[in-house]
């Protein structure tokens, strides 16, 4: 096989996971408002919040349970199959909500867009052969029938099973946080996160992880692994110091898109410029994750975008300040990292002062003329 | 390798893997300069381009997923989210009338 070959493979490969997990994402950030309204009256009304109040205390629990994975069912259901997609969706994921003794995210990522795919079948084989005038009738009664269907299947079959598989995944970062094995987690993260799968692994793997753990513990560590800032924080100061002329230039502006405004692809253009780079950015994540776990830091629920005014949001009262040595420790370890990567700068003022001198030998030729 | 006339551009569309973050900040940045020349400037998730884009921009790392979601559409690819030459191309085709290839 030739290089090329292969490399056009892998770029298919990864194209193809983007797009898997850019689905995924594509269920859960268009409600993300959602989330950060129930984050925020969780952060406020619970007994240990900043102003306890049992009645509005009562939003927290039906809110996790039933609103957002029923957006979330939703939203899949209408990108398979449009709106009549996403009502079948969301009433089929009902099943797997009462089955399970926490907040379904997975069952709803799967039965909300696997019912739209089944209705969507169906009408494709029955609406053509519809008698005229029952069109209305067969269409409400076959989503109904079909959605009651699903219902009772994901309640007695589809839940237990994607229960079974959400506490395993549970257990094992469970497992890597009791073997202190969490930061190896950034190995994957980083480098995954500059492919663009970034949204992929924070909505499609971080968000119902943490939400389940979120629930019984108050706050989960799952949230600021890939939305921890610090990272692409370091990289972008040693690039502002340190990079090429045109890094140095466009640096400043990308720390405040990246940091405060949360939108981290800014800064993996630097990265796949220099894919060295990418050492910085797991160094960093490592360090974060690490201070994060020694610190037991965590955040009520899914910090989006990933922007330092979004994680302090989210919050728990008393969590500020671990959370905020999380960051630094990654700011800091990455920014080590990069600029030694850089060479502090050194090859880039010698090819300056080449280029400088080249054009004052090319002047002076000029001017001898 | 297909390529557009300066002055047929209407629509472009910027795409990025969710349609909600990097894209929006390109849009608010483009339609800055491409709105005067008549252009409108949309965001979208790259495996939803609507359709009647005339050219479609997003990063290399997303191209091929772009390519086939729009592939009669001309597909301009960028590195840097600031500043990257491209950005330049598309605005000069605009005001111009110059052709714009791939």
């Amino acid at each position: 096989m030739t290089t090329q070959q292969s490399g056009s493979r892998l770029a298919s490969v990864r194209s193809g996971v983007q797009r898997f997990g850019g689905f995924l994402s594509s269920m859960v950030m268009p409600n993300i408002g959602a989330f950060i309204a129930w984050g925020l009256i969780t952060a406020l009304f619970i007994p240990d919040g900043w102003w306890p109040n049992e009645y509005l205390a009562e939003l927290v629990g039906p809110m996790i349970t039933y609103l957002l994975p029923l957006l979330i069912a939703y939203t899949g259901g209408t990108l398979v199959h449009g709106q009549r997609g996403g009502v079948v969706g969301a009433a089929a994921t009902m099943g797997v909500i009462v089955s399970a003794d926490m907040p379904m995210f997975l069952g709803a990522m799967l039965m909300g867009p696997l019912s739209a795919y089944l209705m969507k079948h169906f009408d494709r084989v029955v609406q053509p052969r519809i008698k005229t005038g029952f069109e209305m009738l067969v269409n409400n009664f076959s989503a109904g029938i079909l959605a009651a269907l699903l219902a009772v299947l994901g309640a007695y079959v589809v839940g237990p099973l994607v229960g079974a598989i959400a506490r395993a995944l549970g257990t094992a970062v469970q497992f890597l946080i009791d073997m202190s094995l969490l930061p190896v987690v950034s190995v994957l993260v980083e480098p995954a996160k500059v492919l663009f799968l970034n949204n992929a692994i924070n909505h499609g793997v971080f968000t119902p992880l943490g939400t389940a753990r979120a629930v019984t513990e108050g706050s989960a560590i799952e949230f600021l692994i890939e939305t921890n800032p610090g990272p692409g924080l370091g990289i972008l100061l040693a690039c502002m110091l340190f990079g090429s002329k045109v890094s140095r230039a466009t640096a400043p502006g990308a720390i405040v898109i990246h940091f405060f405004g949360g939108i981290h692809e800014i800064y993996f253009p630097y990265i796949l410029a220099q894919p060295k780079l990418i050492l910085a950015a797991i160094g960093g994540g490592m360090s974060g994750v690490a201070t994060f776990m020694l610190l037991d830091a965590g955040l009520i629920s899914a910090a989006s975008p990933g922007s330092i005014i979004a994680l302090m949001a989210v919050t728990p009262p008393g969590g500020h300040v671990q959370v905020l040595a999380g960051v630094a420790a990654a700011t800091i370890v990455s920014f080590v990292i990069a600029s030694l990567l850089l060479g502090f700068g050194r090859s880039e003022r010698r090819a300056e002062r080449e280029e400088k001198t080249q054009q004052e030998a090319a002047e002076k030729q000029e001017n001898n003329r | 390798m297909s390529s557009i006339e300066g002055s047929a551009i209407k629509k472009v569309v910027v795409a990025c893997d969710a349609g909600m973050g990097s894209s929006v900040l390109l849009t608010s940045q483009l339609s800055k300069s491409l709105s005067p020349h008549g252009v409108a400037v949309e965001h979208a998730p790259v495996d939803r381009i609507p359709e009647g884009a005339d050219v479609v921009l997003c990063h290399t790392g997303l191209v091929d997923r772009a390519r086939k979601r729009a592939p009669d559409t001309v597909v301009i690819a960028f590195q840097m989210f600031m500043g990257d030459p491209a950005f330049a191309r598309l605005e000069q085709a605009v005001r111009d009338g110059s052709t714009l290839a791939e």
